[in-house]
């Protein structure tokens, strides 16, 4: 070979070896505390986006951040619905005034994992840790996606973000007197109005805190360098690809005392696990896996412990009734299902007008009543969780989904899918068909639904269930295909006749779910702007009040009238099938917790 | 010859003009709205127009596109919209695993590719020839997934020669166990247009009065076919050769994707999903910026292998 290709030859070699994802260097520490052998390997089937809890918004940056970082109180693991537990503070918070005064008492003697932010000095978690990082919710400059969980709450928070929208700068020194710490291990919070499931916001995952030291210190790199005090802290990074996390040394230490109930599977989790030390598991490798056969195949030749998302390939793993298949659980591999913390609906807008144009759907009149609920008997959840969903959800009936508090399981819907009664009331309200077989509107105008969807093989399989449904009524359809983003932003303008949406709980209380018909809400989260006085009315009582028959009365009479109004074409919650290998011990999947690895353990003597 | 290359440098200007205006049109008028995105489950308008202001799309357009010129200019397309990753630190940390895959498939597929056109060149006609040319048309039919799908299922799952997927720290890892597999697939989907492409530019020649000089000569046929008929085919191969190069700075998405190597083509994909107009200004920007380097190399390469071409 000539000298010069040769050389050049050399120097893309060198190049390419240059080019290695080598460990980023982790500050020096003892091997973690737990078995350094037990290490878990899981996969995300989506990048993650970073690791700073105030600028994230996705499932995989929160797993991640929930086991770095620490919120005031978190959720018993057994538990069901999900039951909130201290976490740092020495109890539950001492709730006055109404529910406006959190008083909460942060243990002493728990520690931020080592970094070189903090100089080689042990720092200590304190109650202006929390404080700080409350307030960086509402600083402009992270633009956080989850300041609304405290927007308008906190007494002169609000005030403190306009005015650092004025001076370009937020002043974390300035004194909010809703977020006062009267010594360094107390923290109360005032609220502008009484709340009594703020107590849930404080367990938010990524409410966890962070050091100011260590947030000043790397700047805009926040996202690559998270430092809490929680059981794990990054050891190597390589974004979108590996996260390899390692339990912290300096963990203040759980016991696992969770009580079982009656359920022999959590009877027999606890048999082998009560009294453990936590955590257990000394290392967690994530690799971002997007495809799910890749995500099969190295779960089936045991290159991963737990399997999160394989909806795609159910049918490879999972018999019709939803079991595992014998040759599977013949292997000893488990399946752990259950059903996710979400409703998904299409909702119809309740607007006067879209643009300029008349919306032949809104508005309150029985003719248009009358029409929202032929389209909803017309439409088939059943059809559209076998086929779109693959089986894989149970039809929803009530607005807020099971395991979550406010849930009713005995509530039916009163709208049953009847093609034929859907053609009768419209018959009987005036909406005649042409001589195309199309109907028009009880005014001889034309009638046409237009449904909105993004250009995705899923949403191509809801459009021709709607147009299917709307055939058999004689309804004509026209289907509005847009990005994602786009679709958002007509939404928040109240420019989009019908859609698919969902919701999955940011927290396990009803109030997440019940908010999303508040007429306020309209252009956020209430899609389909919504706006009923009567709902309106008992959605404020029952802000006022804590869990309880009197607040699941008035949740019952919101989603009846919403019902009545049928603002919504309530479908279904899908259900989380997490499949583990034989040596993985303990699991059992939370409603609201992102991961469990806190709480389980790896049989080593299990063949890997 | 130094004159030209002035001048095609010179080019290069216009050309990322276009190439900015284009890009920029093409985002702002399908790109969707980023603050949207980023906003997460409750926006609201003051946060939507804080959102829009911190990434400077709500400036007036001409404004956004001087920026993108000067972007272009310095190569600095400061940071992502969706991670805040630096966009430099993207590119840098994400090639290596790209060419790790991408450039030893490039070399093994053209070599093979060589080899295999100039045996079924020099057997035209015969059953090997038409057993080589209806593998290769079979070939081209089948799409890159399913020959993903099922040699990933073969040959990592059943088999378990290779990994299914995955991505190592050391080079020597990456390139011979975590990578083998991902080249493999590629070297056998470009083989057969290559064989074929190939095959018609040495047919070309290898019936030119030349080559039956050189055999009237008593040249050894190896030495016919190898100097003579490889150096006058050289120019399109080159060019075809060349014209690939780009692609390997905007990776293989799909083999990425499959076998969760962090390559630039996920990046890209993701960049897409995301509305992240600043790695997607930056992937376009350099893929036509090395077009250009390229395709000049390539004319110069031109004159080195044909000295009878002129550079004008």
């Amino acid at each position: 070979m000539p000298a010069p290709i040769l050389r050049a030859a050399l120097v893309v070699f060198a190049l390419l070896a240059g080019c290695n994802d080598a460990p980023r260097s982790a500050p020096s520490r003892a091997p973690g505390a737990a078995g350094p052998g037990k290490v878990l390997r899981v996969t995300f089937q989506a990048a993650e986006t970073g690791f700073d809890p105030v600028q994230v918004s996705d499932y995989y940056s929160g797993s991640v951040i929930e086991a770095i970082f620490d919120p005031l109180l978190t959720y018993d693991y057994l538990a069901r619905p999900a039951k909130l537990v201290p976490n740092v503070t020495e109890s539950m918070p001492e709730i006055s005034d109404q529910g406006r005064t959190y008083l909460l008492k942060i243990r002493k003697g728990i520690y931020f994992s080592a970094d070189p932010a903090f100089k080689g000095n042990r720092r200590e978690l304190t109650a202006a840790d929390y404080a700080y990082s409350i307030k960086r919710f509402l600083d402009p400059r992270h633009r956080s996606p989850y300041a609304f969980l405290f927007e308008g709450k906190i007494v002169g928070l609000d005030e403190l973000a306009a005015r650092s929208k004025q001076t370009g700068r937020f002043d974390y020194d300035a004194r909010v007197p809703g977020l006062e710490t009267p010594d360094r291990y107390t923290l109360r919070i005032r609220l502008n109005g009484t709340d009594f499931n703020f107590s849930h916001v404080l367990a938010f995952p990524l409410a966890g805190a962070v050091a100011r030291e260590a947030i000043e210190a790397y700047g805009d790199d926040t996202g690559s360098h998270p430092v809490g005090t929680g059981p794990y802290f990054v050891k190597s990074y390589t974004r979108s690809s590996k996260i390899v996390l390692e339990a912290n040394p300096g963990y203040r230490g759980r016991v696992w005392d969770f009580q079982p109930g009656a359920d022999p599977h959590e009877q027999e989790i606890a048999s082998r696990m009560n009294g453990k030390k936590l955590p257990l598991i000394g290392r967690v490798e994530i690799s971002i896996m997007e495809e799910a056969q890749s995500r099969w195949l190295a779960f089936q030749r045991e290159q991963t412990d737990i399997e999160y998302q394989l909806a795609e390939v159910a049918p490879a793993f999972m018999t019709g009734d939803g079991k595992l298949k014998p040759e599977l659980a013949k292997r000893g591999i488990k399946l752990d299902r259950s059903v996710d913390p979400e409703i998904i609906y299409l909702y119809f807008n309740m607007r006067e007008r879209i643009g300029n144009q008349p919306n032949p759907v809104s508005g309150f009149s029985v003719e248009r009543i009358a029409l929202r609920r032929a389209i909803a008997m017309a439409y088939s959840v059943d059809d559209h969780i076998r086929i779109v969903r693959k089986g894989q959800a149970i039809r929803a009936h009530y607005p807020i989904p099971p395991g979550v508090a406010g849930h009713d399981p005995r509530y039916r819907s009163g709208i049953p899918h009847d093609p034929r009664l859907a053609n009768a009331l419209l018959d009987r309200f005036g909406y005649r068909r042409g001589q195309d077989g199309f109907r028009a509107q009880p005014d001889g105008k034309p009638l046409v639904i237009r449904y909105s969807s993004t250009p995705t093989e899923r949403d191509r399989q809801f459009d021709e269930l709607m147009k299917r449904s709307l055939d058999s009524i004689g309804i004509r359809l026209e289907i509005h295909k847009d990005r994602f983003a786009e679709l958002i932003k007509l939404e928040n303008d109240c420019r989009l006749m019908m859609r698919t949406s969902s919701w999955i709980a940011d927290y396990p209380d009803g109030d997440n779910f019940m908010q999303l018909l508040y007429g306020p809400n309209s252009g956020q989260s209430n899609n389909a702007c919504y706006q009923s006085p009567e709902y309106d009315r008992r959605y404020e009582a029952s802000r006022l009040l804590p869990d309880g028959p009197e607040r699941d009365r008035l949740y019952r009479e919101m989603a009846r009238l919403m019902e009545v109004h049928t603002v919504w074409i309530l479908a279904d919650s899908r259900y989380r099938n997490v499949l583990l290998q034989p040596r993985v011990v303990g699991y059992k999947r939370h409603p609201v917790l992102h991961v469990e690895w806190l709480y389980i353990d790896l049989d080593t003597g299990v063949g890997k | 010859m130094l004159a030209y290359v002035v001048r095609r440098i010179g080019q290069f200007v216009p050309t990322l003009l276009g190439v900015v205006l284009l890009v920029f049109v093409l985002f702002n008028w399908i790109g969707g709205d980023p603050a949207y995105l980023l906003a997460g489950k409750m926006p609201n308008p003051e946060q939507i127009e804080n959102i829009r202001r911190q990434l400077g799309v709500d400036q007036p357009y001409y404004v956004q596109l001087w920026i993108f010129i000067q972007q272009a200019a310095t190569g600095d397309f400061g940071v992502s919209w969706a991670t805040n990753e630096k966009v430099s630190e993207i590119f840098a940390t994400r090639l290596g695993p790209s060419l790790t895959v991408l450039v030893p498939m490039l070399i093994i597929s053209t070599l093979l590719a060589l080899a295999a056109a100039m045996l079924v060149a020099y057997l035209r006609g015969s059953l090997t020839d038409r057993a080589i040319m209806i593998g290769c048309t079979v070939g081209q039919a089948i799409s890159i997934l399913v020959y993903i799908i099922v040699f990933q299922y073969i040959f990592a799952y059943q088999l378990g020669w290779f990994p299914v997927q995955g991505w190592g720290y050391g080079f020597a890892e990456n390139l011979l166990s975590y990578s083998a597999l991902p080249i493999i697939v590629g070297v056998i989907v470009s083989l057969a247009p290559d064989i074929r492409l190939y095959r018609s530019f040495f047919l070309d020649e290898i019936n030119q009065e030349y080559v039956r000089t050189a055999r009237a000569k008593g040249l050894t046929e190896a030495r016919v076919l190898w100097v003579h008929v490889l150096r006058n085919a050289a120019i399109p191969i080159v060019t075809n050769v060349m014209f690939q190069l780009p692609g390997l700075l905007a990776g293989a998405f799909l083999i990425e994707r499959f076998f969760s190597i962090p390559g630039i083509g996920r990046e890209v994909i993701l960049a897409v999903e995301r509305s992240d107009f600043p790695v997607i200004k930056a992937v376009t920007i350099y893929v036509a910026v090395a077009t250009l380097i390229l395709n000049l190399l390539a004319d110069l390469l031109y004159k080195a292998v044909d000295p009878r071409v002129q550079l004008k």
